[in-house]
């Protein structure tokens, strides 16, 4: 399908009436038009109704190169707001969120085939911080708009697609070698120790970190996900590409089970140490060093 | 309390633990749960599954100015005989009898 080309742009006033279409979930008050009176805060209110229906916006053409740079930020400002990417053929194929519209698109336009970014449409609501809720409902507008015209939701937007927002981003398992058949040429002592020196904080577990086969290794992943620390895993399963890296590794590190946290190229601990240390909150000033 | 002499060969493994530890951290306290049941599902214990994993609690002085690392390192030395004949995994709270409050 494809949108009218509307001449009003996202700003004027003239687009100013947007529609909240009813919400099953909560029928009574939610009508067509929105009083200002009701529920919102009227700040709030103010940016929501500056914002223009999906089909009303301008959009705005991407240049096909992901080398070749934006249009201008009065286009395409660095600041929250709602956006739908649309392909050549101007059909919508994802509908976002954003607090910084222009680097998502930027973001897309670098993990997105060409092909589905031909032009965009953006909504930003005139504070510089706007409340999370004006946000969100801007973005249920438009997609509650796409979808009483066309009775789907985006391509990009439905579960399961990850073109456009990719699964959880976990980084990969380190792995010490390529593969079992490779005949190493430094003892794996060697590796195991440029690896925890040139990685601040690596943690050896069983299984890899989005699927660790043992509950103490996953107790080590969550505390270390959840401290927002950024450190590499080595899943000491992996038979394949880190053959016999278990019983060096205790050797190496002179502890005999697993999982095993090294900061600064020194052994932290296993389980019961971080999982200590995170109840004292000591955790913080550690990954810091 | 402690087995024999005459007996050890078939103390189980969490008196035999107790023994080594005891004697040689002097412990003023001194925990050891078998929570096996707790594994029994587990990869790595599938042949045999008594005995394998324990929690260890044991308030020693000689814990004094070690770090966690170097604290649990003088459990597990103590308990490698252990460690290689199927104990496989331990959980440790290793303190100082200032750090307890006793």
């Amino acid at each position: 399908m494809t949108f009218p080309m509307a001449t009003s742009t996202a700003s004027t006033a003239a687009a100013a009436s947007i529609r909240l279409l009813p919400v099953p979930a909560t029928p009574s008050s939610r009508t067509l038009r929105f009083p200002p009176i009701l529920r919102r805060a009227p700040r709030a209110l103010l940016s929501v109704s500056a914002l223009s229906k999906l089909s009303e916006a301008s959009p705005v053409p991407i240049p096909q190169e992901p080398t070749q740079t934006l249009p201008g930020e009065d286009a395409l400002p660095p600041r929250p707001g709602v956006y739908g990417v649309f392909d050549p053929a101007g059909d919508l194929q994802f509908l976002g969120i954003s607090r910084n519209v222009r680097a998502s698109i930027e973001g897309h336009r670098r993990k997105v085939p060409a092909d589905l970014c031909a032009s965009v449409k953006v909504a930003i609501p005139d504070e510089e911080t706007p409340d999370k809720s004006v946000l969100t409902n801007a973005w249920k507008s438009w997609m509650e708009e796409y979808i009483a015209a066309t009775g789907k939701a985006p391509p990009g937007n439905v579960a399961g697609n990850h073109t456009w927002i990719g699964p959880p981003q976990r980084p990969a398992d380190l792995r010490l070698t390529p593969g079992r058949h490779v005949q190493l040429t430094v003892p794996l002592e060697q590796l195991i120790d440029r690896l925890v020196k040139e990685n601040k904080v690596v943690a050896f577990i069983k299984g890899s970190r989005s699927a660790p086969q043992c509950g103490f290794s996953q107790r080590v992943v969550g505390i270390l996900e959840a401290h927002g620390v950024d450190f590499a895993s080595v899943d000491i399963l992996d038979e394949e590409h880190n053959h016999g890296l278990r019983e060096t590794l205790k050797t190496y590190s002179n502890w005999p089970t697993f999982p095993q946290v090294f900061v600064g190229g020194e052994l932290v601990g296993g389980c019961d140490i971080i999982s200590s240390m995170a109840e004292k909150g000591e955790l913080a000033a550690l990954f810091q060093k | 309390m402690m087995g024999s002499r005459g007996t050890s060969a078939v103390l189980s493994r969490a008196a035999r633990m107790r023994q080594k530890l005891q004697s040689s951290l002097e412990a003023s306290a001194l925990d050891i749960e078998d929570v096996s049941y707790q594994h029994a599902g587990h990869a790595a214990v599938k042949d045999n599954a008594n005995e394998t994993h324990f929690n260890i609690k044991v308030i020693s002085p000689k814990f004094e100015g070690q770090s966690l690392v170097k604290r649990h390192r003088m459990v597990y030395d103590l308990l490698t005989d252990e460690l290689n004949s199927g104990l496989h995994a331990i959980s440790i709270v290793a303190k100082t009898p200032t750090e307890s409050g006793s």
